[in-house]
């Protein structure tokens, strides 16, 4: 008996544990960030010595809606590695912002979310992001400490996501 | 004990659920865009084409025989960056119909991928938004790549010279796409206004985000 309590004590101590897991796993955020586009460019710049997956989506446009899932799962494999992190730059209106929360909840999206608000100047910033970006979305760029190391125009197949990621971590 | 046991058995099963729940397995595979994305630059010469309006007619550039030039903007119903301007093209036919520019709407998506773009939708967004320019359906997606579309709206806006037509520029309209009394660059206004003093155009190239054009699958 004192045998099977101590096993029934690790097992309950292990789904604990797993259950604490699961719901940081689920967790997302409940607030929004927006940023301009010279704060954008500085947060990717300082992700020093990891990978880093920016989307670029937005609530209003359906093939971006329906990648994230995959997203997620891919961010799911890799999120545990200290060298990864992905990004998704939402580019709905500043006005927009509570529906992007409601979104972020509602499809579970666990990586960091920010909005760019910066619409008047996009024939600025989507140039300096990619010369070849014509300003479509879905769009996926990966930074390397900084560096962009691939663009990739248009969406992205779990796959895809996958096999650039291990290319290039 | 057995009040241990059941809790223990509603834990697993919550727990099951839970991460049954967030692995969301979904494996539908996107199919993958044309990525020849050559299309005009400014300077090229631009097709002309035959496609049919929303009035059933075909309509082709060479039809407009006094046309100075045109305002080509590939837009559709659905798109809301394409919505937020439909009240500002309506404006430019408006203005520059009558020195020889008249706008030349082509909805490129396809109808099967993005449904609100069907013809009998157009006919009816045409409609209720006041359109003053043909609204033609780019049947079998032939033009828009030629062209170079990537989304909507896109705007080519061409000079006839001679039997050419000629793309003088392309992109966005103007620089707010959420607030037309906020746009602080007017770059087709612009573009046209250059035009038709026959200056050089300023800005000949911009960027703008929009809807990725519906590729049949």
């Amino acid at each position: 008996m004192l045998l099977l309590n101590l096993r029934m004590k690790n097992f309950l101590g292990l789904l604990v544990l797993l259950f604490g897991l699961s719901l940081y796993k689920g967790q997302v955020q409940n607030n929004l960030t927006l940023v301009n586009y010279e704060e954008l460019e500085m947060k990717i710049q300082n992700n020093k010595d990891e990978l880093l997956v920016v989307n670029f989506w937005s609530t209003t446009c359906a093939p971006c809606v329906k990648e994230l899932p995959d997203f997620m799962i891919v961010n799911e494999k890799f999120k545990n590695n200290p060298k990864f992190k992905m990004l998704l730059v939402s580019l709905d209106r500043a006005k927009d912002k509570e529906k992007v929360i409601q979104f972020i909840k509602k499809k579970n999206l666990t990586t960091e979310v920010i909005l760019l608000d910066d619409i008047k100047r996009m024939n600025t910033w989507i140039p300096r992001f990619d010369k070849n970006w014509e300003g479509n979305i879905p769009v996926t760029i990966l930074y390397k400490n900084g560096e962009k190391v691939h663009f990739n125009d248009g969406e992205m197949s779990k796959e895809e996501l996958e096999n650039t990621i291990n290319k290039n971590l | 004990m057995k009040r241990f046991k059941t809790l223990l058995t509603a834990f697993v099963i919550g727990f099951s659920i839970l991460s049954f729940a967030q692995a969301g397995k979904d494996d539908s595979q996107t199919s993958k865009e044309n990525t020849d994305k050559k299309g005009y630059q400014v300077g090229d010469r631009a097709t002309d084409f035959e496609l049919k309006n929303i009035d059933g007619k075909m309509v082709s550039l060479k039809n407009f025989t006094d046309a100075k030039g045109f305002i080509v903007v590939f837009t559709c119903n659905h798109c809301p960056y394409a919505k937020s301007y439909e009240e500002r093209i309506v404006e430019l036919d408006k203005t520059y119909k009558q020195y020889g520019y008249p706008v030349i709407a082509i909805n490129p998506n396809d109808p099967k991928v993005q449904p609100q773009d069907g013809f009998k939708e157009m006919i009816t967004r045409a409609k209720e938004k006041g359109f003053t320019f043909p609204y033609l359906v780019d049947e079998g997606q032939k033009i828009y790549p030629q062209y170079g579309a990537t989304k909507t709206p896109h705007v080519f806006v061409l000079q006839k010279e001679g039997d050419k037509n000629v793309v003088k520029y392309i992109g966005a309209i103007d620089n707010n796409y959420e607030n037309a009394a906020e746009a602080t660059e007017h770059y087709v206004k612009d573009a046209v206004d250059a035009l038709i003093k026959g200056e050089p155009i300023k800005t000949t190239k911009t960027v703008a985000i929009g809807c990725t054009i519906k590729v049949k699958k």
